[in-house]
């Protein structure tokens, strides 16, 4: 596949090209109640390639690789035709060469357990879901995605890797009345299956959470203090910092981009926050992107201050910065565009119990339940949450959601606690001036972190 | 029939084929800039099964993949016993969604759309960061299986999304328009675009409480959304709609009347039949705020004992395609005008809110009705528009606060969150607004 990639691209005229096509390999195995709605196990491929030209850009997806020539050809064409239209000529940042390719080698590999050990595995978890009174619904998903890709460009690098990640994941709808709840639960996010078996006293536990969640009371909108846990607290710097760090989305934004120089204080010396692709045992690593680049671990902010961004080879000379090895695609349908990875706060020195004692009024909110951001605005659901009340754990509340704007809440971070913890689940959307893309490898890991004020959504 | 399926015959005992084939053109202008022009043909197929009453499903690349047979074959065998047949022979309506002349676009014509509406705007805001996105897709769709279903759809899509994030915020001012046939420069949208800018360059937070709220057509998704979750047969079969039992009944005020329009002239969102090749017809859903209809799959048909509506589509709430499972969905949600317009909802309104987006929707318990979503919008008072939102969150009920409703004459497609929708202007008596203490 390289060398006929390679020859393809010894045929273009154009400044730059590259090309990835890709061998996927996806499982999933759906169960909603009781009903298993869908069980597949298949292959499919398709490629995708980008052209510069006279420092314009266009991008092409295709589906049969004997179409590749005739579409790359294409999109140089369509790259000229930009040039012409650019003042600005678009750069890419040196890069090496490579050439190594990048194979991954679980100790258990989900490519190799059968349909039916996956399909026994999931049965089982929503059987156990199933069995509680309170439940009226469940959804408990097995979604295995394997990529083989191969890249070529035009500078010579030449090489294959893989992306390879399993999750059992789901939902858990309790009834109490009149109120329904739902409650997520996520096992796996890396390409080890080991890690989604024996995870029953977990998701048992999960269960009971949820029934509780039925009977409780919404939580009360307004101003308050608040502590998030690991997971919600992931979210959040995810959502509302981690995109703002993604330099594509300040191209074409010069307002934001001015309000984020290097070295702007950002939040207290407390507040740390890294990328770090290298974790492979979480959902956001690799080790090479999209565009042929090395992922690295990106100091985003540093002792409150910020100190780094992620880039594309495109970004990092637009903003002559380092590369990062951020440029990622889901598939071949859709382009690479600039992501996280693995993003972090990285651990302090407080204490659970230290932060809660410190609140007279707010809530502890549990549980990421997805998140959504617009610039420095942001808003995200908990799944849970727990009213504090003269610095204790009080009631568990219902339907919580926080809002806010980022550069005000970042200075609100007032402790960060010493038990950093990672999702296991990924899962980010993001356009990027295209199509969203849904991507399965992003990982969020955090500590419990409190925050003075936030305004709190409720019903009540 | 196709030789996948001729060839699934003699291995399972029912099979079904979908078939996408895309062209699109996609052009993208940042900052007044043209950044890159994409250019896509992307081929995919699926292949359902019901082997020994199990079902299997496989998916690939193009129908001369027949591994996918044995693919779905070896699904079937550990798949969940089916409780409905795949999709019989049925009459179609002829549904015209195509344009040669949009089929025949080339990128060079998509770039002078661009520059069309990037001179009119600059011409008077230079000071904003002009985004466009323009777009010309032909697809065709084809559904069929061995039990004589056989479809085949084809559609031109051109359409044009511009606007630009709000200088010193976060949020954006975003206007779209979609059509069959070529587009031509949108004078009447972009003016409506730079009156809205011109709203974004105050900041005003309307104090904590309940205040009436007007939703633009493309915030209708924070009514439409919880609506067609709650009236899809999946959740009334399962009985956690809060509506599973109340057909017949006033759900919502008596001013709203909801419709699934899949055969509407003109329209690119039109289709003759759904994801598993049912015929798809025009059908009422809420008739003056009672609850007329529901939403059926061939699965949750089945199980309600009433047949598909022809809503089966491969779409989620935030994903939709070949790779997706069927669910019921609306093809074409339309609600119908009230009277007047937004001007007039706006003057009539004292203290309150006008959205045109909502951030985190699906973090909230849409399921059972209710939203929390940061308001994207701005805030009315003494009947006039006195600024933009910020960190104000607004929360309700459809099945409880949309009692109190009224609705705008005018209205316009959108394609957003869940599908397109052709709506008016909501206008709520009360909903739960979290802003100034």
């Amino acid at each position: 596949m390289k060398d006929r990639l390679r020859s393809v691209l010894a045929r273009l005229d154009a400044d730059y090209v590259d090309v990835r096509f890709e061998e996927n390999q996806k499982t999933t195995i759906r169960y909603e109640g009781k009903d298993l709605r869908q069980i597949a196990s298949y292959e499919t491929s398709g490629g995708h390639v980008r052209a510069y030209a006279n420092g314009g850009k266009a991008i092409a997806s295709f589906s049969k690789v004997e179409d590749v020539a005739p579409i790359a050809e294409s999109a140089c064409s369509s790259a000229r035709l930009v040039s012409k239209h650019r003042g600005t000529k678009l750069r890419l940042a040196a890069a090496p060469v490579l050439s190594d390719d990048v194979l991954l080698h679980p100790r258990r590999d989900p490519r190799t357990i059968s349909l039916a050990e996956k399909h026994a595995l999931v049965d089982g978890y929503n059987r156990l879901v199933l069995e509680h009174p309170m439940v009226v619904m469940s959804v408990c998903e097995y979604d295995e995605f394997a990529s083989r890709r191969v890249f070529v460009n035009t500078e010579g690098t030449a090489i294959a890797y893989d992306l390879v990640i399993a999750n059992v994941a789901g939902l858990i709808v309790t009834r109490s009345g009149n109120v329904v709840q739902r409650v997520r639960f996520a096992y796996g996010g890396s390409d080890e299956f080991g890690r989604l078996v024996g995870r029953e006293d977990e998701l048992r536990e999960r269960v009971e959470t949820a029934c509780r969640l039925a009977e409780a009371e919404p939580a009360k909108a307004g101003v308050f203090p608040v502590v998030l846990d690991p997971d919600e607290a992931g979210v959040f710097i995810h959502e509302a910092f981690g995109h703002l760090s993604e330099a594509d989305g300040l191209q074409g934004n010069p307002t934001f981009r001015e309000r984020l120089p290097l070295g702007k204080r950002l939040g207290r010396e407390i507040l740390n926050v890294s990328d770090d692709p290298g974790l492979l045992e979480h959902p956001g690593g690799y080790v090479i992107d999209d565009e042929g680049v090395r992922g690295v671990k990106t100091t985003l902010i540093g002792e409150g201050v910020l100190r780094g961004r992620l880039h594309s080879r495109e970004t990092a000379a637009e903003f002559d910065e380092p590369l990062s090895g951020n440029m990622r695609a889901v598939d071949h349908q859709f382009t690479p565009i600039v992501r996280m990875s693995n993003i972090l706060i990285e651990p302090g020195r407080s204490t659970f119990d230290e932060m809660v004692s410190s609140i007279e009024n707010g809530y502890y909110l549990v549980g990421a339940k997805g998140g959504q951001t617009s610039g420095d605005q942001f808003s995200f659901g908990a799944q849970w949450g727990y009213r504090i009340e003269d610095g204790r754990l009080g009631p568990m509340v219902r339907d919580i959601n926080m809002s806010g704007e980022l550069f005000a809440t970042l200075k609100q971070i007032s402790m960060v606690g010493d038990d950093l913890t990672f999702g296991e689940r990924g899962g980010c959307g993001k356009g990027g001036g295209g199509p969203m893309q849904l991507n399965r490898k992003s990982g969020k890991g955090a500590p419990h972190v409190k925050i003075d004020a936030v305004t709190v959504g409720g019903v009540a | 029939m196709n030789g996948l399926l001729t060839a699934a015959r003699s291995k399972v005992d029912q099979a079904e084929m979908y078939w996408a084939r895309r062209r699109r053109i996609d052009v993208l202008y940042r900052d007044y800039t043209l950044d890159r022009v994409s250019l896509d043909d992307l081929s995919s197929v699926s292949l359902r099964v019901i082997d020994d009453g199990r079902l299997g499903v496989s998916f690939g690349v193009t129908p001369d993949q027949r591994e996918m047979i044995d693919q779905a074959k070896a699904a079937a065998a550990h798949g969940g016993r089916s409780v409905f047949d795949l999709a019989p022979a049925a009459e179609v309506a002829d549904v015209d969604s195509f344009s040669d002349e949009s089929s025949r676009l080339r990128s060079e014509d998509i770039v002078k759309l661009c520059e069309g509406i990037k001179e009119l705007v600059q011409r008077r805001r230079p000071d904003i960061s002009l985004m466009i996105t323009a777009r010309v897709e032909a697809t065709t769709l084809a559904v069929e299986t061995t039990q004589g279903a056989c479809g085949e759809h084809r559609r031109t899509v051109t359409s044009v999304a511009f606007g630009a994030p709000v200088k010193g915020a976060g949020t954006g001012v975003y206007k779209a328009v979609s059509s069959v046939q070529p587009l031509d420069v949108p004078e009447a949208l972009i003016e409506e675009f730079l009156e809205w800018y011109s709203w974004t360059e105050t900041v005003s937070v309307p104090a904590t409480g309940r205040l009436p709220v007007i939703l633009s057509p493309e915030a209708s998704f924070l009514f439409a959304l919880p609506l067609c979750a709650g009236i899809s047969g999946d959740a009334v079969a399962r009985k956690t709609s809060p509506v599973f039992d109340r057909v017949g009944e006033i759900v919502v005020g008596d001013a709203l009347t909801v419709r699934d329009e899949p055969l509407l002239a003109g329209s690119p969102f039109s289709r003759p039949f759904d994801d598993e090749g049912v015929p798809c017809t025009p059908r009422t859903l809420v008739e003056k705020g009672v609850l007329r209809g529901l939403l059926a799959d061939r699965f949750s048909g089945a199980k309600l004992g009433t047949g598909s509506t022809g809503n089966g589509h491969k779409r989620e709430l935030f994903r939709s395609g070949t790779e997706v499972p069927v669910h019921p969905w609306p093809t074409h949600l339309v609600i119908d005008p009230g009277e007047g317009t937004l001007a007039e909802m706006v003057a009539s309104t004292e203290n309150g809110v006008l959205l045109y987006s909502g951030m985190g929707f699906h973090s909230g318990n849409y399921p059972q009705g209710q939203f929390a979503v940061q308001g994207v919008g701005f805030h009315v008072l003494d009947g006039k528009v006195v600024g933009r939102l910020e960190g104000t969150m607004v929360a309700g009920s459809i099945y409880q606060d949309f009692l109190d409703v009224a609705v705008s004459g005018e209205r316009r497609e959108v394609d957003g969150l869940g599908g397109p929708v052709l709506a008016p202007y909501l206008r709520v008596g009360g909903l739960q607004v979290a802003g100034r203490p």
